[in-house]
């Protein structure tokens, strides 16, 4: 079996047929289940989930020994207040306007479950991460997809634009995943503006979990505009920059109206201490660690990048940790072979799986072993693209 | 809700919390309620925490250690970790001779029972609970417009089970928590049976939850768990949580057991990756050692008797409790006992209609802590018209 995960496919939109939303690692319901996805010893280099290649932040894993291992007994919503308030405070915001989520999956099924209905439906790009979609269709709603610009990659938002109309939610995953591609900030704001005006009933999740690796000019974060717009709401993450994937905790901003709603259906009783500790840690650390991390990653990626452009296989503008690569094959054929050696890369993301492959970003270490990796699997002949 | 619950929520959470009107659905909310309005408090001395049925020790030595031995993989997804879900599924499955197809996983049984309710009841199939018993499946259930059948208790405040029966009839879901929080009464085995036959028999469609969250405190004898009846019967699955005696509330872990298709049901509403990697970790080793829950149990029952005496000396007593919680007749109105202790430092459980004139829900602390808050008690209950005629000479 390839590594896809569970799919859907709907035939709805503009003018895709046969539309597959997939995930930021649906992985997770067969995993949970035991099913091992690969064959073999365990890959050397993990390149397929999009996480910090570095691992946690060491101030967030001293706070889980120090600060969270003594209330480990304890109910932690005390702590989970405490850190609504911190991440206000960063964000130059109040905490009524933060609702925290076990990861950023939680609170993406929230705006989904309490954005959508059975006539308002849910409208993302495709592919874009999978969970609101994957939430839509459990709650039967009705799911739109839109196709990427074909010339970039970049989310269509003429198509977009046309496509919100009437809907319940508008996924706006910005960064793309899986397709790395961002759109500026201005862009954005013409897209919100034009649709509040359109559609007076649409909810925009602007889903920002790749921000600190964006390093184009002009991209921007929406929370300034979600505090003051009750129908825009931002998610984050402390899954990626601060090497916290595996701790699970995110969080929503968003005008206090728009934040109780989400509220008021699902709170924060998932979250467990040693995430709420971690992420006080995580938001105490200086904002040049940040900038440097961003410099890390934008190195590795560079490198691979060019490497890959430089044999004629053309990646996306990427402004994440990881990228969206032409290797003019089935991803799975490229996937199988670099995983023989020991590099694990991303699953297949229709509609583009005969073509694209998605590699996240590890150490330059790491990226410099795994092009030799590349090298070698792109030396063989493409046997089905 | 009750509107008791609401205004003491008001009273005592911070803006941010109530601008949120944020419902709480794990169990312990009270945490949160109880220590955001420490301004009550006395000053300096640390608040003794009795209101929220946590375990005072938190998690043994050998879980935070595997907690630790975990962070290296804390940067990945718990899907890439090398204990994934799947392997505290096998551990569970393997300790009720199951399979893992009959194991589902929550961050906290807590999430189990919201999708419980939102997969088996709807408007026209009903919930039916005692009252008051564990909250979130009744929350749930309003919340969804699902309509709720509450059933009240015998002379012992043990959930009256013929009248659980009785509400059964055409009902989605039938949540029973047993031990019941926040009475604290247990069913024996066998009637717990007895009731899953007579409501199957009544309404063969009707889905029931047996909650077992205080499951390893139970001392009395007639009780045992009803995993077996899940095992052996469609349709009834139990719930269980690391929360209580395993001590990790804080870490988010629980799971429910029952038929292959009953855990098809509830598991589409799972939300993914909610138990984070380190939680794993300290579940699958805190599973392992059953000799460390056993002696949670002794010490839990030791500490229990000291203060169950201690109240009866004051006059006061309550049900028999099958948990780490007492709820005590204290004849008077919880809301003034419990402003009274809090301003003297401990924290104790919140009103619980229609009991809240009457009873208070005291969760059992350490040893120490409970003869401090015995003291406290004293002079609280001391201090009214109420005293007993012992405490007079």
């Amino acid at each position: 079996m390839s590594l896809s995960r569970r799919s859907f496919v709907q035939t709805v939109g503009v003018g895709t047929a046969g539309l597959w939303i997939t995930s930021r690692g649906r992985e997770g319901s067969l995993f949970a289940q035991g099913i091992q996805p690969v064959q073999g010893p365990a890959p050397s280099i993990i390149l397929s989930s999009n996480e910090n290649p570095l691992g946690t932040h060491k101030d967030v894993l001293a706070a889980i020994r120090t600060s969270a291992f003594p209330e480990a007994g304890r109910y932690p919503f005390a702590t989970a207040a405490e850190v609504t308030a911190l991440v206000a405070k960063k964000h130059g915001v109040k905490p009524e306007n933060v609702l925290l989520g076990c990861g950023s999956t939680q609170l993406l099924r929230t705006c989904t479950h309490v954005f959508t209905t059975k006539t308002a439906g849910l409208v993302a790009a495709i592919p874009a991460y999978e969970e609101c979609a994957d939430y839509a269709r459990l709650m039967g709603h009705p799911i739109t997809g839109v196709k990427l610009r074909p010339s970039d990659l970049k989310m269509d938002l003429d198509a977009l634009q046309q496509a919100s109309k009437g809907a319940g939610l508008v996924f706006y995953c910005n960064p793309n995943n899986p397709v790395a591609t961002a759109i500026s900030g201005s862009d954005t704001r013409t897209y919100l503006s034009t649709l509040m005006k359109a559609s007076p009933s649409t909810t925009v999740l602007v889903d920002e979990a790749y921000f600190e690796y964006g390093t184009m000019p002009g991209y921007e974060t929406m929370i300034p505009l979600a505090v003051d717009n009750p129908r825009v709401v931002v998610a984050r993450t402390f899954s990626k920059c601060f090497g916290m994937a595996g701790i699970r905790i995110g969080f929503a901003i968003g005008h206090k109206d728009t934040i109780a709603k989400m509220a008021a259906w699902d709170g924060v009783g998932d979250i467990n201490v040693m995430a709420l500790e971690g992420a006080k840690a995580a938001l105490a650390v200086p904002d040049a660690w940040v900038t440097a991390e961003q410099k890390r990653n934008e190195a590795a990626r560079s490198f691979t990048q060019k490497w890959f452009a430089d044999r004629g296989y053309t990646p996306t503008d990427s402004q994440t940790n990881f990228m969206f690569i032409n290797v003019k094959r089935p991803a799975r054929e490229f996937r199988d072979a670099c995983l023989k050696e020991g590099v694990l890369i991303g699953r297949d993301f229709p509609p583009y799986e005969k073509t694209h492959v998605r590699i996240s970003v590890g150490s330059m270490e790491e990226m410099q072993k795994a092009v030799q990796v590349f090298e070698h699997a792109l030396s063989q002949p493409a046997k089905a693209a | 809700m009750s509107l008791t619950r609401r205004r003491l929520f008001q009273r005592l959470s911070t803006p941010v919390q109530s601008a949120h009107g944020e419902w709480i659905s794990a169990r312990g909310r009270e945490a949160g309620m109880m220590e955001y309005g420490e301004q009550g408090m006395a000053q300096g001395a640390k608040p003794i925490r009795i209101a929220s049925n946590e375990n005072p020790l938190g998690p043994g030595q050998h879980v935070l250690d595997a907690i630790v031995g975990k962070f290296p993989e804390a940067h990945r997804y718990p899907f890439n970790a090398k204990q994934t879900e799947g392997a505290l599924i096998t551990d569970i499955a393997k300790r009720y001779s199951a399979k893992n197809e009959n194991v589902l996983l929550g961050p906290g049984s807590g999430e189990i029972l919201t999708h419980a309710v939102r997969a088996f009841t709807s408007p026209t199939k009903p919930l039916v609970t005692a009252w008051p018993s564990f909250e979130n499946p009744r929350d749930t259930a309003k919340k969804i417009g699902t309509p709720v059948r509450e059933v009240g208790f015998d002379g012992k405040l043990r959930i009256d089970i013929a009248k659980m029966v009785e509400a059964s009839k055409g009902a989605g879901l039938v949540f029973f928590c047993n031990p019941n929080n926040p009475t604290a009464t247990v069913h024996g085995h066998s009637a717990v049976a007895d009731m899953v036959k007579a409501i199957r028999a009544a309404s063969p469609d009707t889905m029931i939850l047996i909650d077992e969250a205080y499951h390893d405190y139970v001392t009395d004898p007639s009780y045992t768990s009803a995993i077996d009846i899940a095992l052996a019967t469609p349709n009834v699955f139990v719930t269980r949580t690391f929360s209580k005696a395993y001590g990790m509330a804080g870490l988010r872990a629980g799971y429910a057991i029952g038929h292959a298709p009953t855990v098809k049901a509830v598991q589409a509403f799972k939300m993914p990756y909610g138990l984070s990697t380190l939680t794993l970790g300290g579940t699958i080793v805190g599973l392992a050692d059953q000799a460390h829950i056993d002696a949670e149990q002794k010490r839990n029952t030791a500490v229990k008797a000291f203060t169950v005496k201690a109240f009866a000396d004051m006059g006061v007593t309550g049900t028999d409790s099958q948990a780490n919680f007492l709820f005590m007749d204290i004849k008077r109105p919880a809301a003034g006992f419990r402003d009274a202790c809090r301003a003297a430092g401990v924290q104790v459980g919140r009103d619980f209609p229609p009991f809240e004139k009457t009873h208070c829900r005291v969760s059992i602390g350490t040893m120490e802590e409970m003869k401090k808050a015995v003291d406290v008690f004293k002079k609280v209950l001391g201090s009214t018209t109420t005293t007993s005629s012992k405490d007079r000479q």
